[in-house]
């Protein structure tokens, strides 16, 4: 396995007038799960967009693995990632298993991802016929058939409830991927992440451990003031 | 009731090649939220070429298969260097150019091969065998109803039980989330055009033969009633597109018999009002929820 990872360097992302991302660098070396928390609107899913390649930075590059990365949407899982979306983001008009199974993964990849999610059970329904919950495991394990290395996961503890965001942790802890999460539940982030970048109105603010983030003023202040 | 028998069957021959042509604008809707308009025109294009090929070889059967194969690559040509460019942010714009297309392949058309109507034979007769002094199927009628089945047999397939297929209906659902699991999403779509446009090849040179030949408009009548049978069977459904096309082609053909031939038109139209105004989504699309 490669040391190098995935790196971003000094990424800056405008939409017309509004400054989303201002400079923004982070390295998640393999292996790790690395946080990125903020307020509403403080550019943590355009950071996912950059590295997706949904969105272009104005400034700035990455790397993976030292060599240069720009990724088209499609071309993600070619690179080994894979991301899940805000919300279940599943075809509603096709059953659970298609859903796993759509881009190159094979029907026994498929399986074995709905078998670690707890949801192979419901491969032949329809994901609308799913509780909200399960929904989410379905998002998931459509992202772990792809065998990433990294997996980037956008709020995946949203609309969860404790039993669930605990299963959800042991997963996260569980996996051998590099973990990039998106997250707003402190609890979850705080317990999983090795390292948490802080986002604020698009500018960096704090990068560190958990009990350095927990303990940063600037952090308190911007964020965790609020729920403090 | 001999009569009605006859028309009956007559209306089911008629109906496939319309089901064939309603599941071809099916497929390009299913994937880019297009009505083809000019999906008549490209039709025609691709069955000048099959039968100049069928005229300068001898063999029908080779310029059918041509026409086809014109067919897939007219439409994989029309989505890459024309529609691929188009601003999809308004449903019309797309619409515009496909009605824009349409001027155009006619007007080429009619360059290349002239305005005349050029006869256009059918390779199998079109006596009807009689059972019981009755009239039912022509050779050919059994030809247009295996060619259709066959290629309704081969999209299931490819639907439901091929990675291909999986993945052009993930496309078609929702491309952003399809990108994200690396799904080719542009080249599902000039895979959807080809397909609806060799399948819409496949209808015209089933149904030119039947016509009064070929001629650079031939198959805008034919267009209409196919589009009525899409939109009465749902353009979402392609087994609506199938049912949609047989009840045409068996309303059109009680019309022509019992009313006459010159009021076939009107009633498809009149048909295509109705089911607009009182089941916009089609016959058998689910009924939605109420949400306000």
């Amino acid at each position: 396995m490669s040391t190098e990872g995935l790196s971003l360097h000094h990424i800056t992302v405008r939409f017309g007038g509004l400054l989303a991302l201002d400079d923004v660098s982070l390295r998640v070396p393999p292996g790790r799960v690395v946080g990125i928390i903020g307020p509403n609107g403080a550019g943590k899913t355009t950071l996912f967009n950059v590295i997706s390649g949904f969105v272009a930075p104005e400034k700035g590059s990455m790397t993976l693995d030292g060599k240069p990365f720009r990724a088209r949407p499609h071309q993600l899982t070619g690179h080994g990632i894979a991301r899940t979306l805000q919300g279940v983001g599943q075809f509603d008009g096709m059953t659970v298993l298609d859903n796993v199974q759509v881009g190159p993964r094979s029907e026994a990849e498929a399986w074995a991802a709905l078998e670690r999610c707890g949801v192979a059970e419901h491969a032949r329904n329809f994901p609308k016929a799913l509780p909200y919950a399960k929904r989410k495991r379905v998002e998931l394990a459509r992202a772990l058939a792809a065998r990433p290395r990294i997996l980037m996961l956008d709020e995946p503890a949203g609309g969860l409830d404790t039993d669930e965001i605990r299963w959800l942790a042991d997963l996260i802890r569980e996996t051998e991927c590099t973990v990039l999460l998106v997250e707003h539940h402190m609890e979850l982030v705080m317990s999983v992440c090795d390292e948490i970048l802080v986002l604020d109105f698009g500018k960096p603010i704090a990068l560190g451990t958990p009990g350095e983030i927990r303990s940063n003023e600037k952090v308190a202040e911007a964020y965790l003031g609020a729920a403090a | 009731m001999d009569r009605f028998v006859f028309l009956t069957f007559d209306g089911l021959s008629r109906g496939a090649v319309y089901a064939a042509f309603a599941l071809a604008l099916v497929l390009i809707w299913r994937a880019a939220r297009i009505v083809n308009f000019a999906q008549g025109a490209m039709a025609v294009a691709t069955a000048y070429v099959g039968y100049s090929v069928a005229d300068a070889t001898g063999s029908y059967w080779l310029g059918f298969l041509v026409a086809v194969v014109a067919g897939l690559l007219l439409g994989a040509g029309v989505e890459r260097v024309v529609m691929r460019f188009v601003d999809h942010s308004s449903p019309l714009n797309g619409v515009v150019v496909a009605l824009g297309l349409v001027l155009i392949i006619q007007g080429v058309l009619g360059m290349i091969y002239g305005n005349e109507f050029r006869p256009a034979e059918a390779p199998l007769s079109r006596d009807a065998f009689e059972i019981g002094g009755i009239a039912l199927l022509s050779r050919y009628d059994l030809f247009v109803f295996g060619a259709v089945g066959a290629v309704v047999v081969l999209l299931t397939l490819l639907f439901t039980r091929t990675p291909t297929g999986l993945r052009m209906r993930a496309a078609a659902f929702a491309p952003d989330v399809s990108r994200l699991l690396g799904v080719p999403v542009g080249g599902m779509l000039t895979l959807g055009w080809a397909l609806a446009a060799g399948v819409g090849s496949l209808a015209g040179m089933l149904v030119i033969p039947t016509e009064l030949g070929l001629h650079p408009t031939a198959m805008d009548i034919v267009f209409i009633s196919a589009f009525t049978a899409a939109v009465l069977g749902g353009l979402d459904s392609p087994i609506g597109a199938v049912l949609g096309g047989l009840l045409v082609g068996l309303l059109l053909s009680y019309i022509s018999g019992y009313l006459g031939a010159t009021v076939a038109p009107m009633a498809v139209l009149a048909l295509l009002v109705i089911v607009l105004l009182s089941r916009p989504d089609g016959l058998f699309a689910r009924s939605k929820a109420r949400t306000a």
